[in-house]
């Protein structure tokens, strides 16, 4: 399961968190957990929403 | 005569010494006019194994790993399925090491179709760009390593490209029970395949302990697909109380193992960090404000530069994330804090 995150700060890293060990998961294809991720949606999957920012 | 010396012109000489123990040794020279020149991969960065000699554990530090699909020493990860294993650095290794990884199967089930019984590491491909694999001019490589099993018989290692859709089942055989043996396979490198020189995974090498059928092929050839042994293989992962270690990894380029290519501490650690990074803590790593007096971060610099921007986790001493800023070479944890720590910390980035 994933959650997408809003960060406060518009430069920083998009994410999305794992929420099974709320790891940090960068927007960068040659990450394989954000790889696994997007294979994840691949199957119909949808992230939790983001909370609202801060 | 037991040595020959060729003098220089004017000063210095070289000595041809025999070895002081029985039997013929042949070195053969180049057969061009030139200087001599060792063979490609025989000098540098020898070994692509990385942690070969399983003396990093950052992950565990000896502690045992009994989920499947997870990282035991540095850059060795598993996979097991049906049955239950357990993964260890133990101190149990052959002479001149001092470490080796232990799988034991904790309850042994036949392998249903599918399944991957595995130890391997995935190789980057800037760490393999010389063997021209996918090419004409694909180089022949050498794997070397030592095993110790309790269970005799027929094993496989195979090599895979990052697609999984070419494939080399070579394969070994444990003698004797409980004792350490060195094997060694030596593989043509593939002239066909995509196999990448990137970031990305090179090469693969992949010890099997009792995969699904599907998993079977031929030994001794490159096949078009993904498979991992034969059917003469033995199946430990259905064997309760069923070991299989292995230490001293090698992959080198040439048609012959060589001596382990021992690196120093620091050296094999700082490898090891490209994919994994888990600094000790003690008291937490403190940041400083930005923004106001209720933003604080924490800048994490990676001790070496990481295959690329890693999957981070993270304990924040006090308030709540505000964001990350993730490169390969820093990490930066943004929190709603005046007061900015962390307490624990880790950066992965495995292939």
């Amino acid at each position: 399961m994933y959650k997408l995150f809003n960060s406060i700060d518009a430069n920083a890293t998009k994410i999305v968190i794992r929420t099974t060990d709320g790891a940090c998961i960068p927007f960068d294809s040659a990450n394989t957990d954000y790889q696994a991720y997007l294979a994840w949606v691949a199957q119909g999957n949808t992230p939790l929403p983001a909370e609202e920012t801060k | 005569m037991s040595s020959v010396v060729i003098s220089g012109d004017t000063s210095g000489a070289i000595t041809l010494a025999a070895p002081t123990v029985a039997g013929t040794n042949t070195i053969t020279l180049p057969a061009t006019t030139g200087t001599m020149a060792l063979t490609t991969g025989q000098i540098g960065m020898k070994n692509r194994i990385i942690n070969g000699n399983m003396v990093i554990d950052q992950r565990n530090a000896g502690a045992a790993v009994t989920t499947s699909s997870s990282y035991v020493t540095d850059r060795f990860a598993q996979a097991f399925a049906n049955a239950s294993c357990s993964f260890q650095q133990v101190s149990d290794a052959p002479t001149g090491f001092i470490n080796s990884l232990k799988l034991t199967v904790t309850a042994g089930s036949a392998p249903s179709v599918g399944t991957n019984n595995v130890i391997l590491q995935k190789i980057e491909g800037l760490n393999v760009t010389d063997f021209g694999l996918g090419t004409a001019n694909a180089l022949t490589f050498t794997l070397s390593f030592w095993v110790k099993g309790s269970v005799t018989g027929t094993y496989a290692v195979s090599f895979t490209n990052s697609a999984f859709n070419r494939s080399y089942v070579a394969t070994y055989t444990i003698n004797s029970a409980n004792t350490w043996e060195q094997k060694s396979v030596t593989i043509a490198g593939d002239t066909s395949g995509t196999w990448l020189t990137t970031n990305g995974i090179g090469l693969q090498a992949i010890w099997d302990f009792g995969s699904g059928t599907n998993l079977n092929t031929t030994a001794g050839s490159w096949q078009a697909g993904n498979y991992y042994r034969t059917s003469a293989c033995t199946t430990i992962a259905s064997t309760t109380n069923a070991t299989l270690q292995i230490t001293g990894v090698q992959l080198e380029v040439g048609s012959a193992a060589t001596t382990f290519d021992f690196r120093s501490y620091g050296t094999e650690l700082a490898l090891c960090q490209r994919y994994y990074y888990a600094p000790a803590i003690s008291t937490g790593i403190f940041g400083g404000l930005y923004n106001n007096t209720s933003n604080g971060m924490v800048v994490v610099p990676h001790k070496v530069t990481m295959r690329a921007a890693p999957t981070i986790t993270y304990t924040i001493g006090t308030g709540s994330l505000n964001g990350t800023y993730l490169t390969a070479d820093q990490s930066i944890v943004y929190i709603a804090t005046n007061t900015p720590y962390l307490s624990a910390f880790t950066a992965s980035i495995e292939l």
